[in-house]
């Protein structure tokens, strides 16, 4: 599937308006995902209580002048559900455009595929509304990055980059070792995994165990570290591989997956404040601490958090793309080349 | 065949995302089982049934998380005031939720209940995380307060409490909330502290007065419900007389200084702040003993709040034991942690820096904690501390914070 095609090329020019459309749609998702952050930061997910239609109204029918100048609650909710429509519409359109242009049947399911999570997802936050369900709405902040991914998935395969390391000028110059793939493979589901152990922190439910919440962080923090590793081990073996499509995302993971870090921890010191297992004396050493004061529903407070939620899907997205890549450029090599893969990998690194 | 397998997995996806999406049920408040269980070791006694009987008795008077009571006609019978506004209750209670105007529904849950437990028990799913743990609203007690060490607090403290947070803890400042959400809040706090300390004590009453506690259960005539038998009603209304009458009656218990504390500055207030000093060292407050010569905490002391004391220490039990300790943690007891003494070189009073807030400290002591309060004499006569002597403590003791005198 991420090969060539029967002849070792690819025959067809890229489908450029479905490449586009499915860059418009990342382009909507994450500050969708933004938006939908906030929402649960501000506990505004049952400030619409109506679903479909927003207290009576038609979806697109709400008054602009009661959205916009209402309660904050109302005025993320309402939004994230406009910005959610209108992701759907451009969804309709990526299968539409898939299915004029796009040879390859597998992008095309995959289009499709597309549509039937994004309709899922509406579907997944419509039942958190009705239902009223805290769970559902866990849920539903775990599809959304799934479905970012799958929408960075679909730019990536429809870009011309893509293309090129299928034809014999852009066939790939490097290859790539089977550690530096399973690394981003790994850097894949870690990421995802890290999300879900997130919301899990983030929609814990009232009753649980004060055991089984301080144990999903311990796995939160130890994911973490793991993906920072990682991440390092894949940006070492990918700045210097030749190809800038590989190394730069590298780049860019280890930096966002750093900076995640560091949003986890001031997200969770504006939720619950230094944590007490650090002992009151390491608390009082570090400056600011042992007099810091919570702010319940800050400003900046909430932005933190809620960029900690979007960053956690960014770094998803760009190990999707790095996965991608990597995969391709080991798929086209073996095929353009007779050379095994770590020999070109060795001669590559310039090992 | 084909479109059938697809409804089918289509459905079984279904099923399994509502599956998943199933929030645990909070249909009652959960039992407070580690009372009952140092009832039981306390005194030997098997307390199965009278959980059961108090859990249902609350119930009937309290009713549930998702749909509070509130005895209101019960009060009036026993001619006391009602400490609690019901319909804020309903605001806090319940599941989170707003309305079209922007009014927040089910305050407790979206502010509260990760630290502090949906009956207010303190351990809260998030509660291992703080140093001192979330407070447990059951056993009636709060320390950051104006009243006497053993009163409940004020409406207004509170209130304040809620406004400011307290710094260097999870508990947040709730300043940026609507006013009448604080103030919902404050309702609901005060209405799971009133119902947990009626359960405490009708759980000592059904032992003491109501023959369980045995392998048998009593009989009708002396199971503990409400309505009930004359008898039996008795039971239930001294205690929530008792309860409910402490919080009435907290704003009468206030402490205040006679006169406020005197602006200094320059030579006089530097002679004030060597007084204080002396004091703090001195026989008579010994302050030093716990917080050091430095005020830095740095002390070996090996204390416990009271709320682990009842479970622990009191029971001849050593907190540090974890084999004594597993069952009562098996019932939801947080594992038991020393009390450190403040740190006064930080600067930072948990209570809030102002003087009034200084001088209650040092005259009350902190509810719960191995804090104590300082006699306050009229004349000196090296029992207790004159009241302009505790004024040279308090400024002692704000000379190591930022506030100005």
């Amino acid at each position: 599937m991420l090969g060539r095609g029967s002849s070792g090329q690819t025959s067809s020019p890229p489908a450029r308006l479905l490449h586009r459309l499915a860059v418009v749609a990342v382009c909507l998702v994450w500050p969708l995902i933004w938006v939908g952050g906030l929402v649960t930061t501000y506990d505004a997910g049952m400030s619409v209580p109506d679903w479909p239609g927003t207290y009576g109204y038609n979806l697109f029918l709400y008054p602009l002048g009661t959205w916009m100048f209402g309660p904050f609650d109302l005025f993320i909710e309402h939004g994230h559900r406009l910005l959610g429509a209108l992701v759907g519409f451009v969804a309709i359109l990526i299968v539409i455009a898939a299915y004029r242009r796009e040879p390859r049947r597998w992008v095309r399911l995959l289009t499709v595929a597309l549509l039937v999570a994004v309709i899922s997802q509406g579907l997944l936050g419509g039942l958190r509304v009705v239902l009223s369900d805290r769970t559902l709405a866990m849920v539903h902040g775990c599809v959304g990055p799934a479905f970012f991914a799958l929408c960075v998935a679909t730019a990536v395969i429809t870009s011309r980059t893509w293309w090129s390391m299928g034809s014999e000028e852009g066939s790939p110059k490097v290859g790539l070792s089977r550690l530096v793939f399973a690394t981003v493979g790994a850097m894949l589901i870690l990421s995802y995994l890290q999300i879900i152990l997130g919301a899990k922190v983030r929609h814990v439910q009232p009753t649980a165990e004060p055991g089984q919440f301080t144990t999903t962080v311990a796995q939160h923090v130890s994911v973490a570290v793991f993906l920072w590793i990682l991440g390092s081990f894949a940006y070492l073996r990918l700045r210097r591989c030749g190809d800038l499509t590989l190394s730069r995302p590298g780049v860019a993971l280890l930096g966002l997956v750093s900076l995640q870090i560091g949003l986890g921890v001031f997200t969770w010191v504006a939720n619950y404040g230094w944590p007490g297992i650090l002992g009151l004396r390491m608390i009082q050493a570090i400056p600011g601490a042992a007099g810091y004061l919570i702010q319940a529903k800050g400003f900046w407070d909430s932005i933190i958090v809620t960029s900690h939620v979007a960053i956690g899907s960014l770094i998803l997205a760009f190990s999707t793309l790095l996965f991608l890549r990597v995969a391709r450029v080991r798929v086209c090599c073996k095929a353009a080349n007779s050379l095994p893969v770590t020999a070109v990998s060795t001669a590559a690194l310039g090992h | 065949m084909h479109g059938s397998r697809q409804t089918s997995f289509i459905a079984a996806s279904l099923a399994l995302l509502v599956s998943l999406g199933c929030d645990s049920q909070i249909d009652r408040f959960e039992t407070n089982r580690v009372f009952s269980l140092t009832l039981a070791r306390s005194q030997s006694l098997e307390m199965v049934e009278a959980e059961a009987d108090v859990a249902r008795t609350l119930d009937s008077l309290f009713g549930t998380p998702n749909a509070p009571k509130w005895p209101k006609a019960l009060l009036d019978k026993l001619e006391l005031e009602s400490p609690v506004d019901f319909d804020n209750l309903k605001r806090a209670a319940g599941r989170i939720s707003s309305e079209q105007d922007g009014t927040h529904l089910g305050l407790f849950r979206e502010h509260c209940v990760v630290c502090h437990g949906v009956a207010g028990s303190g351990a809260g799913p998030a509660s291992q995380f703080q140093d001192p743990y979330p407070r447990d609203f059951r056993h009636g007690v709060f320390k950051w307060k104006s009243t006497k060490r053993a009163s409940k607090p004020t409406r207004e403290d509170l209130e304040k409490l809620l406004q400011h947070g307290v710094s260097g803890t999870g508990m947040p400042s709730f300043s940026l909330l609507a006013s009448e959400d604080v103030d919902a809040l404050v309702d609901y706090v005060i209405y799971l502290s009133i119902r947990g300390e009626v359960e405490r004590r009708l759980l000592v009453r059904t032992v003491s007065d109501l023959d369980y506690g045995g392998e048998v259960a009593p009989g009708d005539e002396h199971r503990l419900t409400y309505p009930a038998s004359e008898a039996v009603e008795e039971v239930v209304e001294a205690a929530v007389k008792r309860v409910v009458k402490q919080w009435v009656i907290a704003a009468d218990e206030v402490v205040q200084p006679t006169d406020q504390i005197t602006r200094l500055s320059g030579d006089e207030l530097r002679e004030s702040i060597e007084r204080g000093k002396a004091w703090f060292h001195g026989p008579i407050a010994n302050c030093v003993g716990c917080h050091g010569v430095e005020g830095n905490g740095r002390v070996e002391t090996l204390d416990y709040d009271d709320w682990t004391k009842e479970y622990t220490t009191r029971l001849g039990l050593t907190p540090t034991d974890q084999d004594s300790m597993q069952p009562f943690r098996n019932l939801g007891a947080l594992t038991p942690r020393p009390i450190v003494p403040r740190n006064l070189q930080v600067g930072v009073f948990r209570s809030g820096d102002d003087a009034s807030r200084l001088y209650r400290l040092i005259t009350q002591g902190i509810a719960g904690t191995p804090m104590p309060g300082v006699l306050r004499v009229d004349e000196e006569n090296g029992k207790g501390l004159t009241e302009t002597q505790v004024w040279d403590l308090v400024r002692y003791l704000q000379s190591f914070g930022s506030e100005s005198l």
